[in-house]
C-alpha cells in the first residue's frame, strides 16, 4: 500500500507540483481515508523509490585505481560521472548510463580471451 | 596450464580487438526463494534469458571457472522485471548487475540426446559427457496451426491389451493417464515406451520421458528399466527431480516438448510422457505466489489452465507439407482419493483427447493395469485403431461394462438364469485376459490373436484362475508355431479370413497340446 502512495507522490512531483504541495495533497488523502498512520512508511517507501530512480539515471564510472578516474571519464566521454573504485577490474573502466553498461575493463577483456580459448 | 592452451591464449591475444558495446543492464533489488526483483531492464521481453553478474568485486582468478547464473524473465513491471533463477540462487546477491541477452530460453536438441538423461535446461546429468553439437529449440513456441495439422489416423501401440483394445491412442493424440498415487500410472507410460521397440525402426517413435518433481531414486529405476528392456536407445529422459528448484520443475515439460519438436520437425513421430503435471502445477503455483501474481482457486494463478493447454496443444500430427511428424502426449495427473473433479484434473481432462482412469480399488483387487473402463475414453483414437483390433475388440467395452453391472447384481442374487451365468463367466475370463504384468507389453498382433481366441470361446472351459497362465502359454505357442500369421497381422493391420483360419487352427492345436488346462465344464 505504502509503495503505491509513494509512487503517486513521485508522479505528483514529476508532474510539476512543488514537494510541499504534493505532500500536503497526500496527507489530505490519507486523512480522508483514515490512514495517517501510514505516513512514516510512505516516507520510507518514497525514499527507496527516489534512491532507485537516482541510481537509474545517475551516470557511474568504475575504475581500478582512483588515479585513473580523470582519464577514464575522458575516454568514456562522461566527465560528470560519479566515480567508484573496484581494484578487481585490473585496469580500464566500466560505464553505466541510462541502463546501458559499457564494460571496457581489463578484467572483462581477459575473461573474454580466456573463455574463447578454453570453450572453443 | 598445458602448452596447447597457452598457444590458444597467445593466439587469442594476438588477434584481440577490444569490443566495448553497450549492454542493457538492471540491478537486483530483492532476491529470495529463487525469485529475483530487478530494477531496470526496460527493454526486456517475456521469457527472455538474463545473466546475473556474480563475479563483481572478485579477483580475476576466482571468476575464471565460475559458471554463469541465468535467469528467466516472467513478470514485466512498471519499474523493472521479476525473474526466476535457473541455477544456484545463492550466488545472486542484492545490488548485482543483471545483463539482458535478447534471447528467449531454448534447449539444445539433437540425435545425441537419445539414450541420455538431461536436466530441464538440456544439460546432460548422466555423467556421459557433454554433447558435441545441438540445435537450440525455443522452450516456448506457438503450437502448430490448424492448416498445418492432419487428423489422427496412425495408431500408437502401447502394448497394453486393455488400452490398445478399448482406449486406442493415435499418433498426435493427447491421452491423459489419471489416478491416485500407487495405481500404476507411471507403469502404463513406461510400458508404452518399452513397447515401441516392437515397431519397425523406420517408424518407431522417439520417446521422451519427463520426470517432474519425482524422487531421483524412482527416475534412476526407470532409466535402469528402460536400459534393461532395450528401450533407452530411442528414449530421452528429462529430469527435474523433487530436489530441483521450482523453476526447473515448471520448465521441464516445456523442455521435453521442445526436444520433441526438434524430431517432429524432421518428420519423426515422438511420444512424450509428462510425469506428472500435478507437480508442475504445484511448482508453478509456488513461483506465481513468489512473483506476487494474484492467487485464484486453490491458490493457483489465473493462467494455470493456459499453462497446461499451451503445453499440450504442442502435441500434433503435422501435415505432409510440414514433414508429417507427430508428437503424442501422455500427461499424467495424480488425484487425491479418486477425485477426478478437482481443479487441475478437470482442467487437464478438458484439454486432452481422452483419459485412462486408474482405480485404486481395482489395483488392490489385483487387476492390473487397474483401468476403470467406464470412466476411460479415447476421443480420437478410434480412427487410429487398426481394422484387426477394431474387428476383435469392437464390443469389448460394452461387454465389460455389462459384466461390471451384472457382477454388482450377482452379489445379491441367489439364482441366475443360464444366459446371465454365461455372460458373467465370459466377463470373468475377459477380465483375466486383459490383466497384464508390469514391464511386459505385448506386440499388437499377439493382442489381436489372444482377444480373437477369447471372443471365440477358447477360454470357456478354462478355470478363471488359470486364464492368465493359459493366455501366456498360448501367446508363446503362437510366437513359436504361428509366427508367419502374427507377422502378417502385424504388417497389414488386418485380420483376413486366412489369418482367422490359421488362428482357429492354432487354438485347436494348442488345446490338443495342452489338455491339462481345459478341464472345467463350459
Amino acid at each position: 500500500m505504502e509503495q503505491e502512495y509513494a509512487s503517486v507522490l513521485v508522479r505528483l512531483v514529476e508532474s510539476g507540483k512543488t514537494p510541499k504541495e504534493a505532500v500536503a495533497a497526500l496527507v489530505a488523502v490519507l486523512k480522508r481515508h483514515g490512514r495517517e498512520a501510514l505516513l512514516p512508511r510512505v516516507a520510507r517507501a518514497f525514499e527507496r523509490t527516489a534512491s532507485r530512480a537516482a541510481l537509474r539515471t545517475q551516470t557511474r564510472i568504475t575504475v581500478a585505481r582512483a588515479a585513473d578516474a580523470a582519464a577514464a571519464q575522458q575516454a568514456a566521454g562522461a566527465t560528470d560521472a560519479h566515480v567508484t573504485v573496484d581494484d578487481s577490474l585490473i585496469g580500464g573502466w566500466r560505464l553505466e548510463q541510462n541502463g546501458i553498461l559499457t564494460d571496457n575493463s581489463y578484467k572483462r577483456h581477459l575473461l573474454d580471451i580466456y573463455h574463447r580459448a578454453t570453450r572453443a | 596450464m598445458n602448452t596447447a592452451l597457452i598457444e590458444k591464449v597467445i593466439k587469442e591475444i594476438e588477434g584481440f580487438t577490444p569490443k566495448t558495446e553497450g549492454e542493457h543492464v538492471g540491478r537486483v533489488t530483492a532476491v529470495g526463494d529463487g525469485v529475483v526483483a530487478i530494477d531496470g531492464l526496460a527493454d526486456a521481453v517475456m521469457s527472455e534469458v538474463v545473466v546475473f553478474e556474480t563475479g563483481a568485486g572478485k579477483r580475476l582468478e576466482d571468476t575464471l571457472e565460475a559458471e554463469a547464473v541465468f535467469g528467466l524473465v516472467l513478470n514485466l513491471e512498471e519499474d523493472g522485471v521479476r525473474a526466476i533463477v535457473l541455477g544456484d540462487a545463492a550466488r545472486v546477491v542484492e545490488g548485482a548487475t543483471v545483463k539482458s541477452t535478447g534471447k528467449v530460453l531454448s534447449v539444445g536438441a539433437s540425435e545425441e540426446l537419445l539414450g541420455r538423461v538431461v536436466d530441464a535446461l538440456g544439460n546432460p546429468i548422466d555423467g556421459k559427457g557433454p554433447f558435441k553439437k545441438t540445435h537450440p529449440m525455443p522452450v516456448e513456441r506457438e503450437a502448430a496451426g490448424v492448416i498445418y495439422r492432419k487428423h489422427v489416423s496412425v495408431p500408437l501401440q502401447t502394448g497394453i491389451k486393455a488400452i490398445d483394445a478399448m482406449i486406442p491412442i493415435g499418433r498426435g493424440q493427447r491421452e491423459l493417464i489419471i489416478g491416485d498415487r500407487g495405481t500404476g500410472k507411471t507403469t502404463v507410460a513406461i510400458d508404452a515406451i518399452i513397447n515401441q521397440k516392437n515397431e519397425p525402426e523406420a517408424t518407431r517413435p522417439i520417446c521422451i520421458y519427463v520426470a517432474i518433481g519425482q524422487k531421483e531414486s524412482k527416475t534412476a529405476r526407470i532409466v535402469q528399466q528402460l536400459k534393461e528392456a532395450g528401450a533407452l536407445g530411442y528414449t530421452i529422459v528429462v529430469d527435474a527431480g523433487a530436489s530441483a528448484p521450482a523453476a526447473l520443475q515448471f520448465l521441464a515439460p516445456f523442455a521435453g516438448v521442445a526436444i520433441g519438436e526438434y524430431f517432429m520437425d524432421k518428420g519423426k513421430d515422438v511420444l512424450v510422457v509428462y510425469d506428472d503435471l500435478s507437480k508442475q502445477a504445484v511448482a508453478y503455483r509456488q513461483l506465481s505466489l513468489l512473483l506476487r501474481r494474484p492467487p485464484g482457486r486453490e491458490a493457483y494463478p489465473g493462467d494455470i489452465f493456459y499453462l497446461h493447454s499451451r503445453l499440450l496443444e504442442r502435441a500434433a500430427r503435422l501435415s505432409e507439407e510440414k514433414g508429417g511428424g507427430s508428437i503424442t502426449a501422455l500427461p499424467i495427473i495424480e488425484t487425491q482419493d479418486g477425485d477426478i473433479s478437482a481443479y487441475i484434473p478437470t482442467n487437464v481432462i478438458s484439454i486432452t483427447d481422452g483419459q485412462i482412469f486408474l482405480l485404486a480399488d481395482l489395483f488392490n483387487k489385483g487387476l492390473r493395469p487397474a483401468i476403470d473402463v467406464g470412466n476411460s475414453v479415447s476421443r480420437v483414437g478410434g480412427d487410429a485403431q487398426t481394422k484387426a483390433m477394431k474387428g476383435v475388440a469392437g464390443g469389448l467395452k460394452l461387454e465389460l461394462a455389462q459384466f461390471r453391472e451384472l457382477e454388482a447384481f450377482m452379489q445379491f442374487a441367489q439364482d441366475l438364469d443360464a444366459a446371465t451365468a454365461a455372460q458373467i463367466a465370459s466377463g470373468q475370463r475377459m477380465v483375466e485376459v486383459l490383466k497384464q504384468k508390469n514391464g511386459a507389453p505385448l506386440p499388437f498382433a499377439v493382442q489381436v490373436a489372444v482377444i480373437y481366441a477369447a471372443n471365440n470361446k477358447f477360454l470357456s472351459d478354462v478355470a478363471v484362475s488359470q486364464v492368465t497362465a493359459v493366455e501366456a502359454a498360448f501367446a508363446s505357442f503362437l510366437d513359436a508355431q504361428f509366427s508367419d500369421t502374427l507377422a502378417e497381422i502385424q504388417k497389414t493391420g488386418l485380420l483376413s479370413d486366412d489369418s482367422k483360419k490359421e488362428l482357429n487352427r492354432a487354438v485347436e492345436e494348442f488345446r490338443l497340446a495342452h489338455p491339462e488346462f481345459f478341464t472345467e465344464n463350459a
